[in-house]
C-alpha cells in the first residue's frame, strides 16, 4: 500500500550515478520482458476482474472513445496512440487493487482495469507496466509512464510535482487473527493498550496517530509499528507480535478470504471511513504537473460515472462503499505536514 | 577396540591371569576415553533431532503447500532470471574487476585515479540506487552514440530497445559487482610474492605472459574464495533487481505471498531451499576450482570427498578386521 | 686491475660505466665500473648491505640506476643512444627482450610454482617466441637431466628439496641460451648439506666456458672457480683481481676484515 516516497534524497542519489551513467552503454540486449498485462478484449469491450484469484466478479464492460474527450489529450499521446500506465505493484502486489493474478503471471487488480477503462474512453491502447512504488513516481517523472493507476492518494506534498484526477475514496478497516476477541466499536478508546501496524505515508496512519495522540492525553498507550512489507506484516500479525493490522478494508477483505484455509485464518474486526470526520482522503490518477493529461481523464472517469460503467466496475471488486459521485482535478488533498 | 595389554591399561582392568601376554614391541597407543565429549554430542543430537522434528510437525510450515510451490513455474521462472542475472553479472563483474585492477595497478596516475574512484563510488552508493538510475535512465537520455566524443556520432542506438530490464539488471549488478571484484583480484595479485613477478621479468616474459600464465594463475587460489563468497552474496543480492520490473526467485515469491497471503511462510520457504541449492552448487564448484588452483601449492592436493569416503571406508574395514582378529 | 689491461676487438660480455644507485638518501652504488670479459667467472663478494645483489639486479635492469649505465655484449641495456648522444629509456617490451639473453639465478628460486619443473623450465623459450612447444620441451628435458633431475619432470617445485630447485632455477636460466648468467646468492638459502649440489652445478658451467658473475659468501667455491674477485664496500668497489691475490694477500683493510670474518 502507498508507503510514502522520500523523493528528494531519490534524486540526490540520482544525480550522484549520473557521473558513472555512460558505463552502461554497449551492452547487447538480453531476453525478458516486461509483465505488461495481456488483454485479448475486443474493441469496445474491456473485461475487468480477470484471473482475480477470487477478488472479483469478471465483468465485460461496454465502452468506446469519447471524441470530444480524447480532443483534449495533449497532442504527442493522442499521436502515439497508447496510454502508458504505471502500477506500483511490486515486489509485493496490493490485492484486490493490483496484483499478479491467480494465474501466477498476469498483472490484474481493480486500478490497471480502471486505467484500461479510461484509457478506452481516450480512444488509447493502455500498455500497463509494473514497478516499484519509488520507481513507479520517477517514471511518471520522467516520461516512461503517462499516469500511474496505484491507490496513489492525492496529497498537498505530491501536488508539487503531480497533476490527479481523483477516483475513489477509500475506507479503511482493522484485520485481526481470528481467534482473537478483539473488536473495534468505532471509538479509539477502543485501542488503549493495544500493538497497532499501519503502512507509512497513508491516510489510516494519520487517523491511527491522531488517536495515539488523543490516547496519551488520557494516559493511555496504543503503540504504532511499521513494517517494511505487506507480507512482513502479516507475518507480524500471525506470529502475535501486532494485535491488528489497520489497513484500506478492500485489502483486509481479500486477506481474510484468502487465508480462510490456513493455519494462522484472520478477520476482519470493524471498518472505519478513510474519509472521516477531519480527513478528506482520495484516490486519484497520478499524471506529470502541467503534462495537460489530468483534465481528460477526469472527464474520462466523470464519462464513466455517468454511463454507469463506473458503478459497474466497483461492483465487480467489491468496492462499491468507495464510490465518489464526481471526478476533480487537483482536489484539496492531504494537507502537508502529515507525516 | 583391541586392548593389548600392558601400559595403557588401568589398574582398575588389571589383566586377567589366564590372559595370553604378548610381547609388548611396538605397541599401540589406547586412545584417552572422553566421556565430556560423548554427553555434548548426544545433547547436540537430540537438539538436531527436535529441530527437525519441529520443522517436519509444525503446521506453520505448510509442508503441502511448500510441495504445491517449490517447482511452479511462477517460481521456477524466477530461480531462471536468479540465475541468468546472478551468472551473467559474475562474469561481467569479474571481468570488470579485472581490469579494474590492473588499471589500479597501473603506472598511470590517472588510471589507478579513475579505477580506485569507481571502486569508492560503487563501493558506497547503495546497489539499489544503481538500479533505480539505471532503469530510469533510459527515460533520461533518449538515445546513445559512438563518435567522436564531442563531435558527430556514427551510430545512435535507441536506448529504450537496449535496455531491457534484464539488460538493466545485468548492468547494474555488473557495476557494482566490479567494484568488489576488483579489490579481491588486487588483494589477490598482491598475495602473490614479489619473487614472482621479478623472476617473470627476469626471463623476459612477455608482459601480458606475465599476468596471465603467472601471476594471475597464483592469485586465483587467493581470488577463488574470496569470489565466491562475493558471488553467493551476488545470488542474493539478485533479490533486488525488482527494482528495474525483473522478477528473481525472491521477486516471484514476495508477489505471490501477496497474491496468496495464506501462503507466505511456505513460499519463503521456497525460496530459502531454492537459495540453499544454489549455494551448496557453488560450494562444491569452489572445491573442485580451488583444488585445480592448489597445484604446485602445497605438496599434496586435498582429497576429493569421493576419495575421502573411500579411505574412511577402507579404515573402518581395516579396523574391523583387527577387532575380528582379538 | 688486470682485466681493463688488454685491448679487445670482441665487445665485452658485461660493462659497468660508473653505475649509481641510491634509495632516498642512501647510496647503494656509489660509481661501480666493471668489465667482464666472455667466458670470465666473476665472482663477488662483500659484506651484506655492501650493494653487491643491487649490482647485480641493475645490469639486468631489475632496478633502474639512477646514473650510468650498462651493456652486455656490447648492447646497452634498458636505454639506448637518442639523438645527441643522450641516453633514453628503452620500451618495456625491448628490455624484456634484452632480459631474456641475462640469465639471472635468484638467492629464493622464485620457480613458479603452479608450474611443474619441466614447465618452468621450458616456459620462456615458449613464451618469447625461440622455440615450438615441443622442442623447448625437448630442451627443458635435457636441461634437466643435465643438472640431475631428469626423473623429476613432472614433480611441482615444492615437492622438491631446496638444492633440487636451484638447481631447477639454473636449468630455467640455461633453456634462454643467455650469453651470461647472473647467479644472486645462489646457495643461501639452501641447508647446508644442500649447497654442495648446486655448486657442482655451477662449476660445471664455469668450466663449459659461460661468462658467470656470481654474488655469493662461499669463499672457498670463489677460490676454486673464480677468474677474478670483486671485493664491493660501501657501494664501491674495493679491490679485485685473480683469487689468490685478493683473498691470500688483500691490500685494503677492508678486504682483510671482511675475510677475517667469513674464513
Amino acid at each position: 500500500m502507498p508507503t510514502q516516497l522520500s523523493r528528494r534524497s531519490l534524486i540526490r542519489g540520482i544525480t550522484a550515478a549520473t557521473a558513472v551513467a555512460t558505463l552502461a552503454t554497449g551492452l547487447a540486449a538480453c531476453g525478458g520482458d516486461s509483465d505488461a498485462a495481456t488483454t485479448t478484449d475486443t474493441a469496445g469491450t474491456v473485461t475487468v476482474g480477470r484471473v482475480s484469484n477470487g477478488a472479483a466478479r469478471q465483468t465485460a464492460l461496454k465502452v468506446s472513445e469519447v471524441k470530444s474527450i480524447s480532443a483534449e489529450l495533449p497532442a504527442a499521446v493522442r499521436r502515439s496512440g497508447t496510454l502508458k500506465i504505471v502500477v506500483g505493484a511490486l515486489p509485493d502486489g496490493f490485492p484486490p487493487l493490483a496484483y499478479i493474478g491467480g494465474d501466477q503471471k498476469t498483472l490484474t487488480g481493480a486500478e490497471p482495469d480502471f486505467g484500461r477503462l479510461v484509457a478506452a474512453v481516450l480512444g488509447l491502447k493502455p500498455q500497463v507496466s509494473n514497478a516499484t512504488w519509488e520507481n513507479m513516481f520517477v517514471g511518471i517523472d520522467s516520461g516512461k509512464a503517462d499516469v500511474g493507476f496505484a491507490n496513489i492518494t492525492d496529497t498537498e506534498e505530491r501536488k508539487k510535482k503531480y497533476d490527479f484526477a481523483s477516483y475513489r475514496k477509500d475506507n479503511v478497516g482493522f484485520e485481526v487473527l481470528k481467534k482473537s476477541t478483539w473488536n473495534f466499536d468505532g471509538r479509539y478508546e477502543n485501542l488503549a493498550g493495544r500493538t497497532v501496524a499501519v503502512d507509512n505515508g497513508t491516510n489510516q496512519e494519520k487517523i491511527l496517530l491522531e488517536w495515539q495522540a488523543k490516547l496519551k492525553k488520557e494516559g493511555k498507550t496504543l503503540t504504532v509499528k511499521h513494517y517494511a512489507s505487506k507480507n512482513a506484516t502479516y507475518l507480524a500479525l500471525t506470529g502475535g507480535r501486532i494485535d491488528a493490522y489497520f489497513a484500506a478494508n478492500p485489502g483486509v477483505a481479500y486477506h481474510v478470504a484468502q487465508t480462510a484455509g490456513s493455519p494462522d485464518p484472520t478477520r476482519s474486526a470493524g471498518t472505519f471511513s478513510g474519509a472521516g470526520a477531519s480527513l478528506q482522503g482520495l484516490i486519484a490518477a497520478t499524471t506529470k504537473k502541467d503534462s495537460g493529461l489530468a483534465e481528460p481523464i477526469a472527464d474520462a472517469v466523470n464519462h464513466l460515472i455517468r454511463s454507469g460503467q463506473y458503478a459497474r466496475w466497483l461492483a465487480a471488486y467489491h468496492l462499491s462503499d468507495e464510490a465518489v459521485t464526481t471526478s476533480q482535478v487537483n482536489p484539496p488533498g492531504l494537507p502537508l505536514g502529515n507525516s | 577396540m583391541s586392548e593389548p595389554p600392558g601400559a595403557a591399561v588401568s589398574l582398575a582392568e588389571a589383566p586377567l591371569a589366564d590372559t595370553p601376554s604378548k610381547p609388548p614391541a611396538a605397541q599401540r597407543v589406547q586412545p584417552l576415553r572422553r566421556p565430556g565429549r560423548w554427553i555434548a554430542t548426544a545433547a547436540v543430537l537430540v537438539v538436531v533431532a527436535q529441530i527437525l522434528h519441529g520443522l517436519a510437525t509444525n503446521p506453520f510450515y505448510q509442508w503441502d503447500r511448500f510441495r504445491y510451490w517449490f517447482l511452479r513455474p511462477a517460481v521456477l521462472d524466477g530461480l531462471l532470471v536468479t540465475l541468468e542475472v546472478a551468472a551473467l553479472s559474475a562474469v561481467l563483474g569479474l571481468l570488470g574487476g579485472v581490469l579494474l585492477a590492473l588499471a589500479r595497478q597501473s603506472g598511470s596516475p590517472v588510471l589507478s585515479a579513475v579505477s580506485w574512484t569507481y571502486t569508492w563510488l560503487f563501493r558506497s552508493v547503495p546497489l539499489i540506487v544503481v538500479l533505480i538510475f539505471l532503469y530510469n535512465f533510459s527515460a533520461l537520455y533518449k538515445t546513445l552514440s559512438l563518435g567522436i566524443p564531442f563531435g558527430p556520432a556514427f551510430v545512435t542506438f535507441d536506448e529504450s530497445k537496449l535496455a531491457t530490464d534484464m539488460t538493466v539488471a545485468v548492468v547494474g549488478l555488473s557495476l557494482n559487482e566490479a567494484a568488489y571484484a576488483a579489490e579481491v583480484v588486487r588483494g589477490g595479485v598482491l598475495s602473490v610474492d614479489q619473487g614472482q613477478h621479478e623472476a617473470a621479468a627476469a626471463l623476459g616474459l612477455p608482459r601480458g605472459y606475465q599476468f596471465t600464465r603467472i601471476v594471475l594463475p597464483q592469485a586465483l587460489r587467493s581470488i577463488t574464495p574470496n569470489y565466491v563468497n562475493q558471488l553467493i552474496g551476488l545470488v542474493k543480492s539478485t533479490s533486488l533487481v525488482f527494482y528495474v520490473s525483473l522478477l528473481d526467485l525472491f521477486g516471484s515469491v514476495q508477489t505471490m505471498g501477496s497474491t496468496y497471503p495464506g501462503d507466505i511462510v511456505p513460499l519463503l520457504l521456497v525460496a530459502t531451499v531454492w537459495y540453499l541449492i544454489l549455494t551448496s552448487a557453488v560450494s562444491v564448484v569452489q572445491f573442485y576450482v580451488e583444488r585445480y588452483f592448489a597445484r604446485g601449492a602445497t605438496r599434496t592436493l586435498p582429497p576429493t570427498p569421493l576419495q575421502k569416503a573411500r579411505a574412511g571406508l577402507a579404515a573402518l574395514r581395516a579396523r574391523a578386521g583387527r577387532e575380528a582378529a582379538v | 686491475m688486470t682485466a681493463d689491461g688488454t685491448l679487445e676487438t670482441t665487445p665485452a660480455a658485461l660493462e659497468v660505466h660508473d653505475v649509481h644507485k641510491w634509495y632516498g638518501a642512501h647510496r647503494v652504488l656509489d660509481g661501480i665500473d666493471l668489465t667482464v670479459r666472455p667466458g670470465e667467472v666473476t665472482v663477488v663478494i662483500g659484506p651484506s648491505g655492501s650493494g653487491k645483489s643491487t649490482l647485480l639486479r641493475v645490469i639486468n635492469h631489475l632496478e633502474k640506476p639512477e646514473a650510468g649505465h650498462v651493456s652486455v655484449g656490447g648492447e646497452l641495456i634498458g636505454v639506448r643512444r637518442g639523438s645527441g648522444g643522450r641516453l633514453r629509456e628503452l620500451s618495456e617490451r625491448a628490455l624484456l627482450a634484452q632480459r631474456s639473453r641475462i640469465g639471472f639465478v635468484f638467492q629464493n628460486f622464485n620457480l613458479f610454482p603452479h608450474l611443474t619443473v619441466l614447465d618452468n623450465v621450458a616456459a620462456a623459450p615458449v613464451a618469447t617466441g625461440r622455440l615450438a612447444r615441443p622442442e623447448a620441451r625437448e630442451r627443458a628435458r635435457e636441461l634437466l637431466t643435465r643438472v640431475g633431475l631428469g626423473d623429476r619432470t613432472d614433480a611441482y617445485p615444492r615437492q622438491l628439496s631446496g638444492g633440487q630447485q636451484q638447481r631447477v632455477a639454473i636449468a630455467r636460466a640455461l633453456a634462454l641460451r643467455p650469453g651470461i648468467i647472473l647467479f644472486d646468492e645462489p646457495t643461501s638459502a639452501l641447508d647446508p648439506e644442500l649447497v654442495g649440489e648446486v655448486l657442482s652445478v655451477i662449476k660445471d658451467l664455469a668450466t663449459s666456458g659461460t661468462t658467470l658473475v656470481i654474488v655469493t659468501h662461499e669463499i672457498a667455491f670463489a677460490r676454486e672457480v673464480a677468474d677474478r674477485i670483486v671485493f664491493i664496500d660501501g657501494g664501491r668497489i674495493v679491490e679485485q683481481g685473480p683469487p689468490r691475490e685478493v683473498l691470500d694477500t688483500p691490500r685494503h683493510a677492508r678486504t682483510r676484515d671482511f675475510l677475517a670474518k667469513v674464513l
